[in-house]
């Protein structure tokens, strides 16, 4: 508040002059442009997914490409029942993406936030050494070809028709990366309060399950939510594994939806539209978590 | 004090180092897990391209593996089909990058200020990051068909003539980096934001006092102070386009031509289609070696500018 009695306030009121005002409008503009850059793509894939497909092509070279055919909300969602109707499995698709998902991030979760809580808290023999295999995975770059990985998988007798699902779940448990984010978070919590349930007479595991758990969900949260956009994701190992239509997962079964004859680009769109939602809602939703794991990952 | 003695630990000595019982077991028990996984599907696969590359593995005769010694690399050398895959990748790095990179530090520090519509603005660039590479992919082969898709459409009322986009060799990897910094953009302007946060108000309201102008503050406060984040996004960026596979993988399978065929491609489909993992586990080890070289390099250069 003293500053406003330095002579150089006159200096600072100044400085909202013309050319301000119209460099401001112009960096305005210029966002708006490229706001319109950005979303066109995605706002047509939108409302393309609310038309017929015959709707589609007779409004392409017209603004009105870009505004729904009808708004008759009724209308709007043919495409997406189509997409039921036509496809035995894409019902089961969405399904398979769901199931997919939770058992990989429960999966993640339990793992790295043990394995994490070890490093950060208990030493033992061995545990250096394990540590320095984590960090030294998270720097290095390897060309992690998804072909040995395909390999072992064969040598352990995990592809086939049965066993494939667990094939493609299980390698994705285990991350470097998570396993260093939790060991970062439990060591930033204060030591006393395990202390203190110790000379309570509650052992580590217990400690662990009732103490630091509950005291962790951020850091839960966040594993959780980008374990979950990366599983819902996937596509190149998901399409390595699954042929067979009832076992793929959303993302693949779009290849099924785009290259269908005769194509429907409704449906299409609609089924792009759908596979979206979920991960819109969480970046809606979790926008903190999201946040927090992005400047982790920034600030490592 | 009393209770604390009662559950005084018991330590043992191991290697010359002392350790307490009750926690090295519950440390084993929290870590196997991620051990025994980490080993067999992290560990082993490397380990295992890394042997394979001596040999001739087929991915259909895994039981009956041969010595190649440096056949396989040797190969390696004079793969033209190979050499024009690392050409094609190298190409998308090098437009990607700094075309990524200076759109989300643009980006950033333009929506770092109280400009009008910021949150709306903020949403409006993260929105394609919210699309999987899949679902870009599949959208964009749409928008860009030449026949029937909205981008000739537009360019139409615009009088200008449609082009051949994904079809054309000369083109398609063009339309793969536009569309990729489209994608991914966004989502490092949210890293820089967070950079730009930290950054005190003190450090600009003290130059500020001293008579810095806005030039002044930002090469000589904003700059210096999230070159660390910059250092970490260009090193994740680069890595990440060094493995380019999906977009060319959905929308031209590698082609027209060979002309978007890149490394991480090349080494899946050696692997896969051919089924000659001794020689796609050979350039992967060479491509890893390469793409080492640069991360660290690189991390080393802006690591010693802090």
């Amino acid at each position: 508040m003293q500053t406003q009695v330095l002579p150089n306030f006159v200096k600072v009121k100044r400085k909202i002059s013309p050319a301000h005002v119209v460099l401001k409008t112009a960096a305005i503009l210029g966002l708006a442009l490229l706001c319109v850059i950005f979303l066109f793509p995605v706002l047509w894939m939108i409302v393309s997914s609310l038309k017929t497909q015959d709707q589609i092509y007779a409004q392409l070279s017209s603004w009105r490409t870009f505004l729904p055919a009808t708004w008759n909300v009724g209308k709007w969602f043919v495409a997406y029942k189509n997409l039921f109707d036509s496809f035995d499995y894409f019902g089961r698709s969405i399904l398979n993406s769901v199931i997919y998902c939770s058992i990989t991030i429960l999966g993640v979760l339990l793992l790295n936030s043990f394995a994490g809580y070890a490093l950060a808290r208990l030493e033992f023999p061995g545990s250096r050494v394990i540590g320095t295999i984590v960090l030294l995975l998270i720097i290095v770059p390897v060309e992690t070809s998804i072909v040995p990985l395909y390999v072992i998988l064969k040598n352990l007798g995990l592809l086939t028709k049965e066993l494939r699902v667990v094939g493609y779940l299980i390698p994705n448990f285990v991350s470097a990366f998570y396993i260093f984010m939790f060991r970062q978070f439990f060591i930033g919590m204060p030591k006393e309060l395990e202390e203190a349930a110790r000379i309570d007479g509650s052992g580590r595991l217990s400690t662990y399950f009732r103490i630091i758990m509950p005291l962790s969900k951020a850091i839960f949260a966040t594993v959780a939510i980008f374990t979950f956009m990366g599983a819902w994701n996937e596509y190149v190992f998901a399409q390595l594994m699954f042929s067979k239509p009832e076992q793929q997962p959303l993302q693949v079964f779009l290849q099924l939806v785009n290259s269908f004859n005769p194509k429907d680009l409704s449906m299409v769109m609609a089924a792009l539209t759908f596979s979206t939602i979920p991960i819109a809602i969480v970046y809606i939703f979790c926008q903190r978590y999201i946040i927090e794991g992005v400047s982790f990952s920034g600030l490592k | 004090m009393e209770k604390a003695k009662k559950t005084k630990s018991i330590y043992y000595k191991f290697l010359g180092k002392t350790y307490i019982k009750s926690d090295s077991v519950v440390g084993a028990v929290f870590i196997l897990p991620a051990v025994v996984l980490g080993a067999i599907f992290v560990i082993a696969p490397m380990v295992v391209s890394l042997s394979y590359a001596f040999t001739d593995a087929n991915l259909l005769k895994l039981n009956e593996v041969g010595w190649a010694g440096l056949r396989q690399f040797k190969k390696a050398f004079t793969d033209r089909f190979m050499w024009n895959a690392f050409k094609n990748t190298m190409i998308f790095v090098v437009k990607v990058v700094p075309l990524q990179l200076l759109a989300a530090l643009g980006l950033a520090l333009i929506l770092n200020t109280k400009i009008r519509g910021n949150t709306f603005f903020r949403w409006a660039f993260f929105c394609p990051v919210m699309l999987s590479l899949a679902v870009t992919s599949f959208l964009w082969m749409n928008l860009l068909n030449p026949e029937e898709g909205l981008i000739n459409a537009l360019l139409k009322v615009f009088h200008i003539p449609p082009q051949p986009f994904l079809e054309s060799p000369k083109q398609a990897m063009n339309v793969i980096v536009v569309i990729s910094a489209w994608q991914g953009a966004g989502y490092q302007m949210l890293i820089f934001l967070s950079g730009l946060k930290n950054i005190p108000p003190e450090l600009y309201e003290a130059a500020g006092v001293d008579g810095a102008g806005s030039g002044t503050k930002f090469f000589r406060i904003t700059l210096p102070s999230i070159l660390p984040t910059f250092s970490f996004v260009l090193v994740t960026m680069l890595i990440g386009a060094f493995r380019l596979m999906t977009q060319p993988m959905i929308m031209t399978q590698g082609g027209p031509t060979d002309s978007t065929m890149t490394m991480s491609y090349y080494i899946y489909q050696q692997g896969i289609k051919y089924r000659d993992v001794g020689y796609s586990s050979a350039i992967a080890l060479l491509y890893t070696l390469f793409m080492s070289t640069v991360a660290l390099t690189l991390r080393k250069v802006t690591d010693q500018k802090d």
